[in-house]
């Protein structure tokens, strides 16, 4: 299996929790002989490639500057995410594949893979945009939201950390109960319940 | 031996959406591109009463839900429906089993999906731009605008090449994005002439205008600044003391409140006519009726109006700036005046009015001109060996997938 994370943040560029958490994620995939890429986005401090611990790190910049928000940032920002893991598929074999997108941010690329390539993908919530906004009903964040919601209703699996976000997550994007996998990153078993929740989205089939 | 091509054009607007000028440009050239051969597929925003997916003269208009969830502005709200293209159009291409040969986008309002879909399904991008930013705003002087500006440029790279409707935009759009010669080219707009070929009771119609012993003089277009209708507008007291005329004005914009004043302050509102937007039909006819047609613009990266006056055989006076310049010869096609200038506008209009023998002149050349030059046929030949040319660079490379 190779999976291929997306996320807008992952070291040395620290937004919140995030970075920590995907950064983990990454390497005990490697220990598990897993081919782990990670998609992120640009830091100046390092390099393009080559994340810790056999990680494959490529960090994407910026083809628009300036923007006006964070909706249009991140919206033309997936297009480079698309060419990056593209040319991953293209270089190598095209079975196997499996995108894993935290956070909403790169939604957009994953919604296009699936159709264009066939690679499945798995949405994992670390946050939920009514979460995060005072005001989730005013354009940008309900935009924000709508982006989250149909990364909901496509993903082949949702991976959440706790029992409340499953509910919070059927209860805002009306998810269905059984595609929603609850895996506690304080759990021993943390990254083979990972791994369980990435086959069975690998399982699913595409079409 | 050519191949059967298979395009798949983007554009935020395709009739009955009608914007801008893209949207009469697809129409046309989709339906000459299907009659030379290449399967033409266009995907667009969706519009109330319209279809999903429908076939219009011979091409496949698909249909996207262009994101109707209130959105902060209008670029972020181009984002987010980039976002469902995009998404839609890969299904489209897959389930054509991604034989999909050339992706065609028009203007930076679909940038974003046009370059991710080349870059997941490797097809060769090619764009039009039709205008852009920096020429629309005269400069660039916000974050919103220096944002369009970059698409635009993204879109400028990220395409094998570009065409461009007159040479004054190809050289316009090399300078603004920094572009090697090589990877422009210059295609026209065109017009299809027989649209204004249809027989109706002109006299009746004119009555709706003007009185008989008036002049109609034509102003279409969006009542904004570039276009320059206020340079008319100021023209018209030196019109009106040589000739008698009445001045109809179609379009809508942010400037008609002023200008309604201006005509008000100047007590001339009798003799001018504020349409506000007119449907197609009523809009050639006008252009049958009208004595002369004047398009005044200070920024015009093409001047379709210009065209469309010429096709219905009405005399032009058009302003000598841009794509204008290219399409009016001075004195055979046209009158051309100083753009900007009322003084000069109001005499190439004063000219046409009052001498029947030189307008009859100019409008027979022009007729003439738009069957030759701008003739969609043509113009689709034109792109059909572009695309050509396109596909043999890209089946030579070595970015194509095994």
């Amino acid at each position: 299996m190779r999976v291929i994370i997306l996320t807008w943040e992952f070291p040395p560029r620290i937004v919140g929790q995030l970075a920590y958490y995907v950064n983990r994620l990454a390497v005990d995939l490697v220990k598990k002989n897993i081919d782990a890429h990670v998609v992120t986005y640009n830091s100046s401090w390092v390099g393009l490639h080559q994340g810790a611990d056999g990680v494959k790190a490529y960090r994407i910049s910026d083809k628009v500057r300036p923007q006006i928000n964070v909706l249009t940032w991140m919206l033309s920002l997936n297009q480079e995410a698309e060419r990056v893991i593209a040319d991953i598929y293209y270089s190598t074999k095209h079975e196997g594949n499996l995108i894993d997108v935290h956070d909403w941010h790169f939604i957009p690329a994953a919604l296009t893979l699936k159709r264009a390539l066939g690679i499945p993908f798995v949405f994992s919530l670390d946050s939920i945009e009514p979460h995060r906004s005072r005001n989730s009903a005013a354009p940008l964040s309900s935009s924000i939201g709508s982006i989250e919601s149909s990364g909901v209703s496509d993903a082949q699996r949702i991976i959440v950390k706790s029992e409340w976000m499953k509910q919070e997550v059927k209860h805002y994007y009306n998810a269905p109960d059984d595609i929603i996998e609850v895996v506690s990153p304080d759990s021993e078993s943390w990254i083979d319940g990972v791994l369980t929740a990435y086959e069975k989205g690998l399982r699913v089939s595409v079409n | 031996m050519t191949r059967q091509l298979r395009a798949v054009m983007l554009s935020w607007e395709f009739p009955p959406r009608i914007v801008g000028g893209i949207s009469a440009h697809l129409f046309n050239l989709s339906r000459e591109l299907v009659k030379l051969g290449v399967e033409t597929y266009i995907v667009t925003c969706d519009f109330p009463g319209t279809p999903e997916r429908e076939v219009v003269n011979g091409a496949q208009v698909v249909r996207v839900d262009s994101y109707k969830t209130p959105s902060p502005d209008f670029a972020t709200w181009d984002s987010l429906m980039n976002v469902n293209m995009q998404k839609e159009t890969a299904a489209l291409i897959s389930s054509l089993g991604r034989h999909v040969d050339i992706i065609h986008a028009h203007d930076w309002l679909v940038a974003n999906a046009a370059i991710g879909l080349k870059h997941v399904f490797r097809i060769p991008l090619v764009a039009t731009i039709h205008s852009t930013e920096i020429g629309r705003r005269n400069g660039l002087h916000t974050d919103y605008e220096r944002m369009i500006h970059q698409t635009e440029n993204w879109l400028a790279q990220e395409s094998w090449r570009i065409i461009c409707c007159s040479q004054y935009m190809t050289e316009h759009v090399r300078w603004a994005y920094v572009l090697p010669q090589d990877r422009m080219r210059t295609i026209p707009n065109g017009v299809d002439t027989t649209v204004y070929g249809k027989e109706f009771d002109r006299a009746e119609f004119r009555k709706k205008f003007a009185s008989p012993e008036e002049k109609i003089v034509l102003f279409v277009g969006r009542l904004v600044y570039e276009k320059g209708a206020q340079t008319l507008v100021s023209a018209i007291p030196k019109i009106l003391s040589r000739v008698n005329a009445k001045f109809v004005i179609v379009g809508d914009g942010g400037m008609k409140e002023s200008l309604m004043q201006q005509v008000a302050n100047m007590r001339l509102a009798h003799k001018t006519m504020f349409t506000g937007f007119l449907d197609e039909e009523n809009l050639r006819k006008l252009y049958q009726t009208a004595d002369v047609c004047v398009v005044p613009s200070l920024y015009e990266p093409f001047g379709i109006t210009a065209l469309e006056a010429m096709a219905a055989k009405t005399p032009v006076v058009v302003s000598n700036t841009g794509g204008l310049s290219e399409i009016v010869e001075h004195d055979r096609t046209g009158t051309k005046v100083s753009a900007g200038n009322a003084d000069s506008v109001a005499w190439g209009i004063t000219r046409i009015l009052l001498d029947p023998g030189y307008a009859n002149w100019i409008k027979l050349n022009a007729y003439q001109k738009a069957l030759e030059v701008y003739d969609w046929a043509k113009i689709a030949r034109e792109t059909n060996a572009f695309y050509e040319q396109v596909l043999k660079e890209y089946d030579n490379g070595s970015w194509k997938p095994t």
